[in-house]
């Protein structure tokens, strides 16, 4: 990132990328990609779609930037876009209705986990999150978000609820019934999550 | 349904989050001291968290490598058609320019004509090159720029899908919130915000329909008529039942109206 913008507000970067400073523009996406490609993988579940999503996401911020209200949080409206265009690939990759992804995960790439758990619970883990990322990929659009936004950007209920614009009740609810068909999915796949112990 | 308020209510996610006040915390940790469900609920929460930072996290494309996204990004944003979007304000500002410019003209010339015999009794001592100058006309390029409506025309439509598009996008959140509930376990309570929302959508649904249909933008004044409908329907739900969410899930679901939203707000 240029050294000039490294300490720029969001808001100013914004102010700036309208008036037409490309460096600006290019500041912003750098700054913010890392967030708009993670919550796009976990919302494709490949690294095709999740390009193609994070690309969607600029090229609307950069077609929307004299729109961007200034009091209010970019993150907020990013997370928006991300929202709108994770529902628009949805649109174009399933024109019949919202039917499962039925497209496996590509290659996974060997990051660092969020969190560092044992060995032991990593082998259990790893088992369990492959049926997890599966039922994620086939929980709806809505629920799917309001999950990822929760558990991978560690958002909290309100600040989900005004970076979607839902109350936050309906926010609880999408997150509980995503909970609910995630314990469904271990169940029926015969992976006993509580009696591990 | 578990049979369990707490875990109905959303709270023991809630809790496991640590979005509860201390106070509340305490009373679903007694709670849960005692319920079974509910520490069963928690621990699977607990399970489903380290399943899933068992997992890679991905923030980036393969390797870690922005390059080709970076060149990809640059090349759309360099192509005419989002420059074009990026420019949209250009002809606003273009004909309020020329307003001034046509309005000042026009002021300054009826001034000068006004002021003629006070003007020549001045000129003798005004500067040689002002005195040469033409007295201001409206400029040709100026009185040209206005002239044809069509351009007028086509910046307020776009204006007017611009706006239905920022509309959409807030309909949209509530026809999902509708579209993805679930009829046999949703109380009336679980969509009342929607049915709230969808009451104070609908004047601005029939205003832009409205506007659209004089302006013969009939794809969409007929998506914004099918989300008219759909927010009638929900706002009006005098027993907010399954029944009555099933009636506008299928309302939703025959005009495919996410689908169309989405076409009508990308499609600009």
């Amino acid at each position: 990132m240029d050294g000039a913008f490294r300490s720029a507000a969001d808001s100013d970067l914004v102010a700036r990328a309208a008036a037409g400073d490309a460096s600006a523009f290019h500041a912003l996406v750098e700054r913010h990609r890392a967030m708009v490609y993670r919550v796009a993988y976990q919302f494709a579940g490949n690294h095709h779609d999740a390009e193609d999503i994070a690309q969607d996401v600029f090229i609307k911020v950069y077609r929307s930037l004299n729109r961007f209200r200034y009091d209010a949080q970019l993150t907020s409206w990013l997370y928006r876009i991300v929202m709108n265009a994770c529902i628009d690939h949805r649109r174009r990759h399933a024109p019949a209705g919202w039917a499962p992804f039925t497209e496996d995960a590509e290659l996974r790439m060997l990051n660092t986990p969020e969190e560092s758990p044992g060995p032991e619970d990593a082998a259990y883990g790893t088992e369990v999150g492959e049926v997890l990322e599966a039922e994620i990929a086939r929980l709806p659009p809505g629920q799917r978000l309001v999950f990822t936004m929760r558990h991978h950007e560690g958002l909290k209920l309100c600040e989900i609820a005004e970076a979607l614009g839902l109350a936050e009740g309906t926010v609880k609810r999408q997150l509980h019934a995503a909970v609910h068909r995630l314990r469904a999915a271990l169940s029926a796949s015969r992976v006993t999550v509580g009696g591990r112990a | 349904m578990s049979g369990c308020g707490f875990l109905d209510a959303g709270t023991i996610e809630l809790c496991f989050y640590g979005e509860l006040e201390p106070a509340a915390a305490e009373r679903v940790d007694a709670h849960v001291r005692a319920c079974a469900v509910c520490q069963r609920h928690l621990e699977d929460l607990r399970a489903i968290r380290t399943a899933l930072a068992s997992r890679p996290r991905v923030d980036g494309p393969a390797r870690g490598d922005w390059t080709s996204f970076t060149r990809r990004l640059d090349t759309a944003i360099a192509s005419p058609a989002t420059s074009q979007r990026m420019r949209t304000v250009v002809p606003w500002l273009a004909i309020a320019a020329t307003l001034t410019v046509v309005t000042t003209g026009v002021l300054v010339t009826t001034r000068v004509h006004h002021e003629q015999p006070s003007a020549a009794r001045e000129e003798s001592s005004m500067p040689a090159s002002l005195a040469a100058a033409e007295p201001p006309t409206v400029p040709q390029t100026a009185a040209s720029a206005i002239a044809p409506d069509t351009a007028v025309v086509r910046d307020a439509n776009r204006s007017l899908v611009q706006h239905s598009e920022e509309h959409f996008e807030r309909s949209k959140l509530v026809v999902l919130g509708l579209a993805t509930l679930d009829p046999q376990q949703a109380r009336a309570g679980d969509w009342q915000h929607e049915r709230q929302l969808a009451g104070s959508l609908l004047p601005d649904t029939r205003l832009y329909r409205l506007a659209a249909e004089q302006r013969g933008m009939t794809n969409l004044a007929r998506v914004l008529g099918d989300l008219e409908t759909v927010l009638l329907e929900t706002s009006m739900a005098d027993h907010p039942d399954a029944e009555a969410l099933e009636r506008v899930q299928r309302l939703i679901a025959r005009r495919d109206l996410v689908v169309k939203m989405n076409v009508v707000g990308s499609g600009i």
